[in-house]
Order: structure tokens, then sequence, then C-alpha cells
């Protein structure tokens, strides 16, 4: 395989690994705010946190359609070459 | 009566620490570890009754440390949750079959994790069934 089409093939699991643990930090530490684990929010930072939580989990979404649609085509590439 | 111990496996500082946090607040115990060679160890040296594993770590991954417990027959009782960042396609089937009680891509919910885990320390402890 050459390296520019390793390098696509290897795109979707580089991205998914990447994202997904950058989002993870963001839903874990907003839920914790959220939650009150670090001290009790007035409403307005509550809401603030929840607007934060409620766009992570949209980004998540795309992720889950985009890379789940993509990684089966990269293993196919994968197997061609 | 001793607390119920988790050993959190995942190279990434903020992730260990988001799910110590998470944990602690709903009564576990926690112990961390940030690799596979640190992940073997920690089994061994505090036999935890849950492995919470990322499958992308250094020094082997997931299913080196899966694969090592596995082969401990004072080990391989305890339950394995996989969250993990990689893609679905090659790892969720794959570490389903390696023994893992659950797999997560994530982020994952925290009532989600927090279910799974309850369920598959019940069927370690024949309180529950896989299947139920």
């Amino acid at each position: 395989m050459t390296k520019p089409t390793q390098r696509i093939a290897d795109l979707p699991a580089y991205l998914s690994h990447e994202l997904r643990n950058a989002l993870a930090c963001i839903h874990q530490f907003g839920n914790i705010l959220v939650d009150g684990l670090a001290g009790k929010l007035t409403g307005e930072q509550r809401e603030y946190v929840s607007i934060i939580l409620e766009n992570a989990s949209k980004i998540r979404s795309v992720l889950d359609t985009a890379l789940d649609g993509v990684a089966p085509a990269a293993s196919k590439i994968r197997t061609k070459i | 009566m001793d607390k119920t111990k988790i050993l959190v496996v995942d190279d990434n500082f903020t992730i260990r620490k988001g799910l110590s946090i998470r944990l602690r607040a709903n009564g576990y115990e926690v112990v961390l570890a940030e690799d596979a060679i640190s992940a073997t160890a920690a089994l061994i040296a505090e036999r935890p009754d849950l492995v919470l594993l990322d499958l992308g770590l250094p020094a082997g991954d997931g299913f080196v440390v899966m694969d090592r417990l596995h082969k401990n027959d004072r080990l391989s009782h305890i339950p394995v949750i996989v969250l993990t960042g990689r893609e679905l396609a090659g790892n969720r089937d794959r570490a389903l079959n390696a023994g893992a009680a659950a797999f997560f891509q994530k982020p994952v919910e925290d009532g989600t994790l927090l279910f799974a885990i309850k369920k598959a320390l019940d069927v370690s402890r024949g309180e529950l069934r896989f299947d139920e």
C-alpha cells in the first residue's frame, strides 16, 4: 500500500481516537460540574455548562454517523491493495 | 465492608481523573493505570473487582491486558468493560469475543456506564446471569 493510501485508510481510526477522547473529557467534566461534584453551580452557570454538553452531544452524533460510515470503507481499501 | 474496587486503565490523564471523580462519587474505590504494564501490575497487586479498560495503550494495547488477565487463573474472573476511542469496526466484536463484559465508545453517558458496571459486578458475583 502506498503511503498516501495508507494515510487515508488510517484517517478514520486517528480521528475516532483523538476526537472521541477529547469529547469524553468535555462530557465527563461538564457532567461533573452539572451534578455538583465540584461544588454547587448557580442557575446561570448550570445553563452555560448544559449548552456546552448539548453541543458536545451534537458533535458526537456527527462523529458516530461519519466515522462508523467511513471505517468499513477504509477497511476495504486496506484489503484491496 | 470493603468498597468495590475498580481499576481504570487509560493513557489519558484527564479521562482517568474524570472517571475517578465519577466512580468515587458513586461509592467505588478506584485504582489507576496508564499503560499495559502498569495495568498488569495493578491487576496482580490490587485484585480489583472490575476493570475499565481503554484499548489504545502504550506498552501493549488493551487486548494484551485482557489476554494476560484471562490466562491467569487468579484474575480471569474479573469482569472487563472496554471504554475506547477506537472505531467500532474490528474492535467491538474482537473485544467481546476476547471476553469483555461490555464495549463502549467514548464518550459514554455516565448513567449507561454505571449501569453496565453494576450489571457486570452482579454477574461476576453470581447474582445475575448475562442474559438478564
